[in-house]
């Protein structure tokens, strides 16, 4: 299929869960409890995505809190001395005493990802994206005392994140997106990062997909810039895609694409995840036609700018609904079909 | 009957709040009020001019009813009369039906007197500056100015070693006065500018807004000699994304001086964990109605739909288009001045039926207040709504190296509504509330900046504080 629709991984975060999620940090709903809130919500999210005509769609990552706890509560060698939270979406301190032991070790000590993809891969007959933080930016968020040097202790997330994609893809994923959402704050570090994507990937078959946006912690960008600095390092990625926003910062830095003759795939961030605001389909459709100026349509997949999680659900589903249908109007006219 | 004394540190220090206190309990033994269901709360109002009789009572939805006295001018009162008074129908004129307190006309009184400052001025003689407590408004000074551009600066050259400096470097005042303060800024800033050498002063934009036009056209003129920089807008603080959305991501700074409590707010109680919310009724008593009316020549059912027309078109149309009653625009601020003074505020407590039922402002419900009011007891709060759209529309504007820091009369802890008044109370023709710095906190917070209160350094034992705001994470 020319053009697939997809998501870049979190989905709408009802004001309701947000409560719930916040409330088991008060002890006021169960582990057991939530779990099966998240699995109710997750269907949920899987039907929205469905429904608005997403062709490859994922978990909405709606078990996590953020983009960070998730991971690190569970890698083991990461302490985190304080586990209550006053709301659930802030942030834990973490901390690395003593470097991480390897996975190879004491295998049992798995992420269980895999687990999360197998649920959401029964949910639904389309291809399932499984997205997860990469190790640079995890690695953002550990005070680190074990490492001498602090590329070690990325290099050792990495590590521990590529027994997981092996994981991950014996149970059946063939889609992978690592995010960085952290990367565009500390450009300096770039191939550092690169160099960490490539452990994760390594000797893992699978698609796999790097995002790299300007942070989307709260709507917000973190960081304001351009991607020059991406570019051209990330040509060193073992990675099949790179998925960027564009609708929020303009269209300026697909100059960079063809610059630096960036010959995989782009995920091209077509819906503005920071603003209510629903593009209509025109625009997104006017966007991807852009986008067709700098990368042929055969290497084009098309997202939001990031993840959904901060708009509300009726919000996220006519984005998304707007984006499948803008871009249903140009495939039509790059194949002479139907533009329903 | 619970006893509710909330002004601890007068009780310590003022032997005539101690000496009041028998008397009070007396006096409400001796009254025909249902003891079992009765509140009894002492406040001290530090407002000379405020919205209170010296006793009055509220009805609690229909469980009880709660007296307030003010120990402050309780002494040399009648109490016995003053409880009857109370508990009897309260008489006087309505000018407006029960509503929540932000939607109060004392409100509209507030916004009139900004929009008619000089109206207002010119019949008292002096500049609003004077009536402020000390004379003059707090943010003025060298020091925090060149504290805060240094900072910049530094923020500056870091994002500019990185090629991700914006042309325009947008740093905006809100509630900009008499341009005092946007001068100081803007003169240190040429001068550190010289000296660090990266000529940010020419691609500085300067914006000062102000609820005010005849405020903003006093700035404007402070700072003639940087018009090339600024521009001057009116603004709605409460809604600053109307006028201001082109900036959305760009501020560097928004500086913030004696606004947030000047706007307004509703008040929400915890009662034997119920929560209620104040409603609240303008009316003038019987006698100031009588003489208002007399003085205006109209007659006293027509005085409500007059001061209605005042705030409507304000003292100069109204002296134009009722040139019989108001000959002149003197005249018509001499009447609005006198129906400000009488301005009272009757108050009642309405169940309300879930916090998410309560809408705190356009975005936000009532569920994020749910952990300061029903987290420790009886209490009653501001929600000071205006100043939480402000800050909610304010902090979109800034840059992700951006700051909010306002200087105003914040709560810095919950713990202090246990323990004394704050507002709403008079200053000159214009409201003053304290405002909810926890909640402000919350908010914040939830939208991902990190707040912390400072004293105010430029004026040590000031009750102003400095709130600022900065991206957490």
């Amino acid at each position: 299929m020319l053009l697939p629709t997809t998501v870049v991984g979190s989905y709408s975060v009802p004001e309701w869960l947000e409560r719930l999620k916040t409330e088991y940090y008060q002890r006021r709903i169960s582990a057991q409890h939530l779990a099966e809130i998240h699995e109710v919500a997750i269907k949920a999210a899987v039907k929205d995505q469905e429904l608005a005509g997403i062709d490859i769609v994922s978990d909405g990552e709606l078990r996590r809190d953020n983009d960070v706890d998730y991971f690190l509560a569970r890698i083991p060698g990461v302490h985190i001395p304080q586990r209550a939270k006053t709301d659930y979406f802030d942030y834990y301190d973490a901390e690395v005493t003593r470097p991480l032991p390897e996975q190879a070790d004491s295998p049992e000590t798995s992420l269980d990802l895999a687990a999360d993809f197998r649920f959401t891969r029964q949910l639904t007959q389309r291809p399932v994206k499984f997205s997860f933080t990469g190790p640079f930016s995890l690695s953002r968020r550990i005070r680190d005392s074990a490492y001498d040097k602090p590329g070690d202790l990325v290099r050792a997330l990495a590590r521990r994140l590529n027994a997981e994609a092996r994981e991950l893809t014996a149970a059946g994923a063939d889609f992978l997106q690592i995010d960085e959402p952290f990367l565009a704050g500390y450009p300096e570090h770039v191939e550092l990062a690169v160099e960490a994507v490539n452990l994760v990937t390594e000797n893992v078959d699978a698609t796999w997909a790097l995002h790299v946006c300007y942070g989307n912690r709260y709507a917000r960008p973190s960081w304001e810039g351009h991607y020059d600095f991406l570019f051209p390092a990330v040509k060193a990625a073992r990675v099949d895609q790179v998925v960027l926003e564009f609708a929020r910062k303009g269209l300026d830095d697909l100059r960079l694409i063809r610059q630096h003759g960036w010959e995989g795939w782009l995920g091209f961030g077509v819906v503005d995840v920071k603003t209510s605001e629903v593009e209509p389909p025109e625009l997104i459709a006017e966007r991807v036609r852009r986008v067709l100026e700098f990368v042929p349509a055969d290497r084009l997949m098309i997202n939001p700018d990031c993840g959904l999680r901060h708009l509300a659900p009726e919000v996220a589903r006519q984005k998304l609904r707007a984006m499948v249908a803008g871009v249903a109007a140009v495939r039509a006219e790059l194949t002479g079909g139907d533009k329903s | 009957m619970d006893v509710d004394l909330r002004p601890v540190k007068k009780l310590r220090e003022s032997a005539a709040a101690r000496s009041a206190l028998g008397p009070i309990i007396e006096a409400v033994c001796a009254s025909p009020a249902d003891l079992s269901r009765l509140r009894l709360v002492c406040d001290w109002i530090q407002y000379k001019q405020n919205f209170r009789e010296p006793v009055v009572s509220r009805p609690i939805s229909t469980s009880g009813t709660e007296i307030a006295f003010d120990l402050r001018r309780c002494s040399d009162i009648d109490l016995e009369a003053g409880i009857k008074h109370a508990l009897e129908d309260p008489g006087g004129l309505a000018l407006e039906p029960w509503v929540p307190g932000r939607d109060s006309c004392i409100w509209r009184f507030n916004a009139l007197y900004w929009q008619a400052l000089s109206d207002w001025e010119q019949a008292t003689g002096q500049e609003y500056e004077q009536s402020l407590p000390g004379g003059e408004s707090d943010a003025r000074n060298t020091e925090a100015a060149r504290e805060l551009i240094l900072e910049l600066f530094r923020i500056w050259d870091e994002l500019d070693a990185r090629r991700a400096l914006p042309d325009e470097l947008y740093v905006l005042e809100l509630g900009v006065g008499n341009g005092n303060q946007a001068r100081t800024w803007l003169d240190e800033f040429v001068q550190l500018d010289r000296r660090h050498g990266r000529e940010y002063y020419r691609r500085l934009r300067y914006l000062m807004g102000d609820y005010s036009a005849h405020v903003l056209e006093r700035a404007r003129k402070a700072v003639e000699h940087h018009s090339e920089r600024v521009s001057a807008l009116v603004v709605d603080a409460t809604r600053p994304g109307i006028t201001l959305g082109f900036l959305a991501g760009k501020a560097f700074l928004v500086y913030i001086s004696n606004v947030y409590d000047n706007l307004p707010a509703d008040e929400l109680a915890c009662i034997h964990g119920r929560t209620y919310q104040v409603q609240t009724q303008a009316f003038l008593a019987d006698d100031d109605a009588d003489h208002i009316a007399g003085q205006a020549n109209v007659s006293r059912p027509e005085l409500p739909k007059v001061i209605d027309r005042l705030l409507r078109i304000g003292p100069e149309l109204l002296s134009e288009s009722a040139p019989g009653q108001f000959p002149d625009t003197r005249t018509a601020v001499g009447f609005w001045r006198a129906a400000w003074e009488a301005l009272r505020l009757r108050e009642r407590y309405v169940p309300l039926e879930g916090l998410d039922s309560y809408q705190v402002t356009a975005e936000l419900t009532g569920e994020i207040l749910r952990p300061l009011i029903e987290g420790d007891g009886d209490v009653r709060m501001h929600v000071s709504n205006g100043a939480l759209s402000s800050l909610t529309g304010t902090l979109p504007l800034l840059h992700p190296f951006g700051r909010v820091q306002c200087h105003d009369l914040f709560l810095t802890g919950s713990h202090q509504y246990r323990t004394g008044f704050y507002g709403p109370g008079k200053y000159d023709g214009s409201v003053v509330n304290w405002v909810n710095g926890p909640l402000l906190q919350l908010v914040a917070s939830r939208r991902g900046f990190a707040v912390r209160f400072t004293p105010f350094r430029q004026r040590p034992g000031s009750n102003i504080t400095t709130l600022t705001a900065q991206a957490r994470d």
